[in-house]
């Protein structure tokens, strides 16, 4: 790896074994491996939130929390479930914004596979929504809807995209992406007030 | 009236349950409602499914039983909990208790917006169709700022707000009572049905044009107005090449008998391979070329209109039994809707077949025998009152045509005759 290269983290939204979502970010980290350092993250093996009053947060979510700070950006790759994200993906970023930041200020990158044709377009929004709750804070790509129905059909037997459009779309929004990433370095105005009032609604230390 | 209630949250202290838990007591004379806890359901899993657990379970039958439920939702993150999404994802996967069932959305938080772009996502969720809740539009009830809102004993403070929230209940209540009326009455499809025209005065593409369709001879007529072939001429099927006498030969032998009615209603050919006395439906040689109406009693044309609009308009096939259903006798009217190779509605194959003889030598061959179903719901069909004939082509057979239980529209799985016919065919 390169010094130049970006770190990302790809959140695979769902725990489902065999989740055409972990297959475009795999192939993702494949395709874009000469460009930037791509790691995939499981959202299994957190408790269901419950919002414990002692403000605990569990060392699997720490743990992520600790790989998403170190990274330059997050790619999130959403299912969608009954018009909306996953339960398990909201149960991560619900314990990802208790007490801890780990996307405030991160930018972030969304996509999303459906075996269907509709290629998860509400989830996305759903997700965007959540992102960009103050205690998530993140900086969302604008105007990047990238969304891959058919799913079922759409990988060849070695993990490629085989439609040729859909592969020159997420290059270009890849390549919009890591420019991103640069830009966002400069939006940090808001970011210590939000922190602030966060801490204080929370009562944490920062 | 009995509801339940979901407070969505799994925490310990909410006020989402303290809003539940005033509304149950403060207006017991008016509704029942139980409240739920959601503690104790798993995170959704599509691979390690636990619809079958006790908890799961226990939620799919208090909602099912239940004339309507309220959920109060608390905002994480612009939206709701992954805890409540959890449970609604069960209920959503192999079980469905919300399908058609009336839903009242209210909210507390600890800030200003009260859970206002929870309550907007939940109605979202609750709208997808593998959920299909009916919530009641309008009404929002958020209840913000909620460390403040309550007193020692649980009540709420306000009286504004408890007016409010009395009058968004009270308009539930009669939301439930008309849903839920909805809910009890089929679908009336009679309005476009009735515009099926039995008299076949629609002319199509293959409509042999000036030659009275009532004529007892319309067969001959029209044959020698089309230089129709006959005899040992050869025609061309997919896939096969037949004489004229070898088709007959076939199609008469087919254990079923067959009608074909076209898609301006006509009725255009039967295969004549039984004896009239014989037939399952009688039909009639003067009657092939007659429109619909004229082969049909009055009392039956509602039904057939029912049968061939909703096949027109999409639905692959409709079954209806036969009354009079006994363990030797179980006749069965098969319609099922033509295209062309557009994709264009090209009329009606009906089939009419005891199913018993088959049944029999199954259970025979296979070592079984039949035996009523403890649990089966009586099927309307096998006792069906007769008003609704429907006997596409048929003369008085007196089928009824309950489109909305005996249909299945593309790509829905074949139904499960076996279940049809266990109310009045059992042999035991």
């Amino acid at each position: 790896m390169s010094k130049e290269m970006k770190k990302f983290v790809a959140l695979v939204g769902t725990n489902t074994k065999d989740a055409t979502n972990r297959k475009l970010l795999q192939f993702m980290k494949q395709h874009f491996a000469g460009q930037a350092d791509i790691e995939l993250m499981e959202i299994t093996g957190l408790p269901m939130f419950d919002k414990p009053q002692d403000m605990h947060v569990p060392d699997r979510a720490q743990a992520m929390a600790k790989e998403i700070d170190a990274a330059d950006g997050v790619i999130i790759s959403t299912p969608e479930y009954d018009h909306a994200v996953p339960a398990i993906l909201m149960n991560a970023i619900e314990w990802l914004s208790f007490g801890i930041h780990p996307f405030a200020d991160k930018p972030v990158m969304i996509i999303g596979a459906s075996f269907g044709s509709l290629g998860t377009s509400r989830a996305q929004e759903h997700l965007r929504q959540m992102m960009d709750a103050p205690e998530v804070h993140a900086r969302i790509m604008p105007s990047s809807e990238y969304l891959v129905g058919q799913s079922l059909k759409i990988f060849d037997d070695e993990g490629k995209l085989n439609d040729t459009e859909k592969v020159a779309q997420l290059e270009a929004l890849f390549a919009d992406f890591q420019q991103f990433v640069n830009i966002s370095k400069e939006l940090w105005h808001s970011t210590q007030v939000d922190k602030e009032l966060l801490d204080n609604r929370n009562n944490i230390k920062a | 009236m009995k509801l339940v209630g979901i407070a969505g949250t799994v925490e310990e202290v909410s006020y989402n349950k303290k809003l539940l838990q005033f509304m149950a007591n403060h207006f017991s004379s008016q509704v029942d409602i139980d409240i739920l806890p959601i503690e104790g359901i798993p995170m959704f899993d599509q691979d390690n499914d636990q619809t079958e657990t006790q908890a799961v379970q226990y939620l799919n039958r208090k909602i099912k039983a239940a004339d309507g439920v309220i959920i109060a939702t608390p905002e994480h993150n612009h939206t709701i909990t992954a805890a409540l999404k959890s449970v609604i994802e069960w209920l959503s996967y192999r079980v469905h208790p919300f399908e058609d069932k009336p839903v009242m959305i209210v909210g507390a938080s600890y800030y200003d917006q009260g859970s206002s772009r929870a309550q907007l996502n939940l109605r979202q969720i609750l709208e997808a169709p593998g959920v299909n809740a009916v919530v009641m539009p309008g009404n929002e009830f958020l209840l913000a700022n909620v460390k403040e809102a309550f007193d020692a004993n649980g009540n709420l403070k306000d009286g504004k707000t408890v007016d409010f929230l009395a009058t968004t209940l009270l308009k539930f209540t009669k939301f439930v009572k008309v849903i839920n009326t909805m809910n009890d009455v089929p679908v009336q499809t009679d309005g476009a049905a009735e515009e099926e025209d039995l008299m076949a005065q629609h002319p199509v593409k293959t409509t042999v044009k000036d030659v009275d369709m009532e004529a007892d001879d319309w067969v001959e007529q029209a044959a020698k107005k089309t230089n129709a072939v006959d005899g040992d001429t050869y025609v061309k099927l997919d896939r096969g090449l037949l004489t004229v006498n070898q088709l007959n030969y076939f199609l008469n032998t087919v254990p079923l008998e067959l009608t074909y009615a076209d898609d301006n209603n006509q009725f255009i050919y039967y295969n004549r391979g039984q004896a009239k006395g014989k037939m399952l439906a009688p039909r009639k040689p003067g009657q092939t070329g007659d429109p619909l109406q004229k082969v049909h009693p009055d009392r039956a044309v509602r039904g057939v209109k029912k049968v061939i609009h909703a096949l027109r308009t999409g639905t692959d096939y409709v079954m209806t039994p036969v009354p009079g259903w006994t363990a030797d006798k179980a006749i069965i009217h098969y319609y099922k809707a033509m295209h062309d190779e557009n994709g264009n509605y090209a009329g009606v194959n009906e089939s009419v077949f005891d199913v018993m003889p088959v049944v029999k030598w199954y259970l025979k061959k296979s070592g079984q025998l039949l035996m009523p179903d403890p649990n089966a719901k009586t099927d309307a069909g096998a006792s069906a009152s007769v008003d609704d004939s429907a006997s596409a082509g048929g003369s008085d057979t007196g089928a009824s045509a309950s489109v909305d239980n005996d249909s299945a529209s593309t790509p829905a799985p074949a139904p499960d005759m076996s279940a049809d016919a266990g109310a009045g065919a059992s042999e035991s």
